[in-house]
């Protein structure tokens, strides 16, 4: 699939550009009547308009090139098909079993609960509802990329519903907010996906973060130049890297073991170096450089924008890595590592230098992130990479990147991200805690990942 | 198979041989440890650790890289439910307690092997999921550490004595694990563990296999929990990930491959007890306020080392295949029983000076040391010479059993049960010494 997809036919290509145009005069429309700024308006009128018709263009293409499939092989499926109510219920019954259960739920809910009784529910429950509908009967269309098609749609319905039911949600600020998180996330996540994308996995990487959260305060408080820190964590996170990838590349099916372990001991030596002569036991307190501040602070300023700079630096470098792994030989190559081990390594790639060289790349934005991260809060703290044992994780499997690794890619992981970011942006605005949040992560995660990562039953794989 | 015989127990060479020097030096540093009161406090506090490491052995045996990461948070959950059942007044009763902790532990791990037989997600993916889940929801059940045991338990974690209830947990759970790996559904797990496919195609009903195996994890959760909940004598929801992370490091260090199929209830145990006894041996230097942090960073290294010699293990099996995990066992036993002793009769007997020459005879000279007290052990009088008599004769009739065992063994294809039963007798016999000398009449070091 190329990067701007066209349909073959005219007339569908006229229609989604009308499609576009409609939704984005709408937007115009309700944007002058909300008064806000004319080039704000503009601004996101063009964005909303380009949006909507490259993506539209891209489900018509998928669906082209669905159609054209069928044709071919269509003769023969043709007589095993079932007629009547039977087949409906066979060839439907997951769906009508979820959507059966769902409304249980809410019947129930309704009934016992009656502050939950409000319009913005209702929207929210039909909109989950179209979701499920959409999650079954459209995404089979898509032979590659379901999980991102799927994630997007659950994105989408989760902006739809936050914006209905939480109170300024849409504004600038909280916009802003999660972008920012999610760009921590996403930094992180970029090596976590690369591993995948090998069938390895880096659980080192929050105690990364959190080393070089407190790492770098710690050598800008022992006077050396905050520039030289900065790029000394990054190049100490890359050689931790290079040992997990080198440690576990004989015992890759214990990579997560090996890179837990190793992210223990990093996490303990750097603790133990940063409170020798300190009186205040694994925490470091400091003066951050104005210019980390900005690159990662809430009001940080970019070009003149009030953007933090660590978004635009994530969406550099999300098209940078998606670019790279899409194009360039060493992107092929981790994908032909990750789906063949023995065909790549018959044509000739090595495995050890890509197996290590993920890990390194993993190693070193994690470290990254941890930098950035010190920007962010303004003071060491060794437990701002806890949140991420698992999220980096759990954004690259609902993302759709296998874990068995050579399917995938970095553009699922953003969508992923997202989604998380946006989940969690919600269950705070509609006023759940930190638990209930993890909770509701801990059960999302598998319905997600069963709806497009199922293996085959053993019976098939004998 | 094309590795040598009993490559199911060369693993364990590496766990035998760190217990050793970690109990040594254990011994030399905290020789607490070595009276009624402190090897009683250690068994009641490693004991979570090593049920929680037999849960993760459990599913590891059943192959497809089943980590259940979820088991520290899992043993929490089941924690907190205790306390706060009991707070409520709904289940305070012995049997109650037991029924509720196992019941959790056994549903919870039936949902995930169906999950992962029924739905065909990657284990690791379950696991993370029943953690992430698990932890939230002990934040809200218990929002901090606290609340009660229930009454009957309090006594439980006292640890003054060896002989608790929960050795007898302990004993239990491990020999109910021993009587298991007798029956052929063991071997139908340890198949499906090491190539699943090759079970499926022998008629090996893997689903069946794979739900018992996380039935008895389960079990091992729940009373895993039940202990935790004496220690503590209350509720805490924050060591979920602290024990979780710990467990799976012991594992791996007892030789218990994570891919499937190797794994045995020794190496598990023996894993456990090197992590309580790294914990403990730290806690015996002073770090200060870096105590946690080296604490972690030895894990960390642990788990590192431990992964790359298992790596080794197979390499130098080839060419030490003479030396059995049980003949070093018992040379290393015998040595560690020796610094053992040493160190808990250090104050028992009298410096003596030197004994003028002349005065007595040869063999009062040379081998008898008049002991402090004229308590006798057993309360039989024996004059010193007969003593030693016995003693040796004894040891010489041991040393000529263990050597026959050895050589029998060495040449068997799996560790007998004669050799189980050897090495009972001698863990028995050490414990008996170590109870007997440091017995406050015969001038123990506990106060």
């Amino acid at each position: 699939m190329t990067l701007m997809p066209l349909p073959r036919s005219t007339l569908l290509t006229v229609l989604n550009l009308a499609f576009a145009m409609i939704v984005g005069a709408i937007g115009f429309g309700v944007g002058f009547a909300q008064g806000q700024l004319a080039q704000t308006v503009v601004l996101f009128t063009v964005i909303t308009v380009a949006a909507l018709f490259w993506f539209a263009n891209y489900v018509a293409v998928a669906f082209e090139n669905r159609l054209a499939a069928d044709a071919e092989s269509g003769e023969a499926d043709a007589d095993r098909r079932l007629v009547g109510a039977r087949s409906v219920w066979a060839a439907n019954r997951v769906l009508i079993v979820a959507m059966a259960l769902l409304l249980l739920a809410y019947l129930i809910i309704t009934a016992t609960v009656p502050p939950f009784r409000t319009l913005s529910n209702l929207i929210a429950f039909l909109v989950l509802e179209a979701i499920l509908v959409f999650a079954f009967k459209v995404s089979g269309v898509f032979v590659h990329g379901r999980s991102a098609f799927i994630g997007l749609i659950v994105l989408i319905a989760l902006v739809v519903i936050s914006a209905f039911t939480i109170e300024g949600f849409l504004s600038a600020t909280n916009i802003k907010a999660v972008l920012l998180f999610a760009s921590f996330l996403g930094i992180a996540c970029a090596g976590q996906t690369l591993v995948a994308l090998m069938g390895g996995l880096d659980l080192s990487i929050p105690f990364v973060i959190g080393a070089a959260n407190i790492g770098l305060l710690y050598l800008i408080g022992l006077g050396v130049p905050p520039w030289f820190a900065f790029a000394l964590v990054i190049i100490i996170g890359g050689l931790i890297g290079f040992l997990n990838g080198v440690m576990s590349y004989k015992l890759q099916g214990q990579a997560l073991i090996m890179t837990l372990g190793m992210g223990f001991a990093v996490a303990g030596l750097v603790q133990i170096i940063t409170s020798i002569g300190s009186q205040f036991s694994g925490n470091v307190f400091g003066t951050v450089p104005p210019w980390l501040s900005n690159l990662a602070a809430m009001n940080g300023v970019t070009f003149g924008l009030s953007v933090p700079p660590t978004i635009l630096l994530w969406i550099i470098l999300s098209v940078l890595v998606v670019v790279a792994l899409r194009y360039s030989a060493y992107g092929r190559y981790i994908y032909a590592l990750g789906g063949n081990r023995r065909s790549a390594m018959l044509i000739g790639i090595s495995e050890f230098k890509y197996w290590v060289l993920a890990y390194v790349i993993s190693g070193a934005f994690a470290a990254l992130t941890g930098a950035l991260l010190l920007g962010w809060s303004g003071g060491g703290f060794i437990g701002v990479g806890d949140p991420y044992l698992f999220t980096t994780l759990a954004a690259v499997v609902i993302g759709g990147t296998s874990l068995a690794g050579g399917y995938g890619g970095y553009g699922f992981t953003v969508i992923g991200v997202l989604v998380l970011q946006v989940l969690s942006s919600f269950l705070i605005g509609i006023g759940l805690k930190y638990e209930w949040q993890q909770f509701i992560f801990g059960l999302l995660i598998l319905p997600m990942v069963a709806l497009y990562s199922r293996s085959p039953h053993i019976r098939a794989q004998v | 198979m094309t590795e040598s015989r009993g490559a199911q127990d060369t693993y364990l060479l590496i766990p035998i041989l760190l217990l050793a020097v970690l109990v040594s030096i254990a011994v030399i540093r905290g020789p607490n440890l070595v009276s009624l009161p402190g090897f009683g406090s250690a068994i009641i506090v490693a004991a979570p650790l090593i049920l929680a490491t037999y849960a993760l052995m459990s599913v590891a045996l059943a192959g497809r890289g089943t980590v259940d990461l979820a088991v520290g948070p899992l043993l929490a959950f089941i924690n907190v439910s205790i306390v706060s059942l009991n707070g409520l007044g709904l289940v305070t009763s012995p049997l109650g307690v037991f029924v509720v902790a196992i019941g959790i532990g056994v549903i919870y791990q039936i949902l995930f092997a169906l999950v992962i037989i029924v739905v065909r997600v990657q284990p690791i993916i379950v696991a993370l999921s029943g953690f992430l889940a698990l932890s939230g929801i002990n934040r809200v059940i218990l929002p901090r550490p606290g609340g009660v045991a229930p009454d009957w338990m309090v006594s439980w974690g006292l640890g003054n004595t060896i002989f608790s209830p929960v050795l007898l947990i302990l004993v239990l759970a491990t020999g109910g694990w021993l009587l298991f790996t007798l029956s052929p559904f063991f071997k139908h797990l340890r198949m499906m563990g090491y190539d699943e496919r090759a079970a499926f195609t022998a008629g090996v009903r893997s689903d069946i296999v794979r739900i018992g195996a996380h039935v008895i994890a389960g079990i091992f959760v729940g009373l895993g929990a039940i202990c935790y909940t004496a220690l503590i004598a209350s509720g805490d929801p924050t060591q979920g990930t602290t024990m979780s992370l710990t467990a799976v490091t012991a594992v791996v260090l007892g030789g218990v491959s994570l891919a499937g199929g190797r794994g045995t209830i020794t190496g598990a145990l023996l894993g456990a007890t090197n992590l309580f006894l790294i914990g403990y041996v730290l806690a015996t230097f002073q770090f200060g306020s870096v105590q946690g942090f080296v604490t972690q960073l030895l894990y960390g290294l642990t788990l590192i080392i431990s992964l790359l010699l298992a790596m080794l293990v197979p390499v130098v099996g080839r060419y030490i295949s003479f030396i059995s995990p049980f003949a070093a066992f018992m040379v290393l036993g015998i040595v560690v029983a020796g610094i053992v002793l040493e160190v808990s009769t250090a104050q028992t007997y009298v410096a003596t000076g030197p004994i003028p020459v002349g005065s007595g005879d040869n063999i009062e000279r040379y081998l008898i040391f008049p002991p402090t007290g004229d308590a006798q052990p057993f309360g039989i009088w024996l004059s010193p010479l007969q003593r030693l008599l016995f003693i040796a004769t004894a040891g010489i009739l041991a040393l000529v059993v263990m050597m026959r065992v050895v050589v029998v063994e060495a040449a068997a294809r799996r560790f007998g049960a004669f050799g189980h039963a050897v090495v009972a007798c001698f863990i028995l016999l050490c414990l008996a010494i170590i109870a007997i000398y440091s017995h406050p009449a015969r001038g123990g070091l506990m106060p």
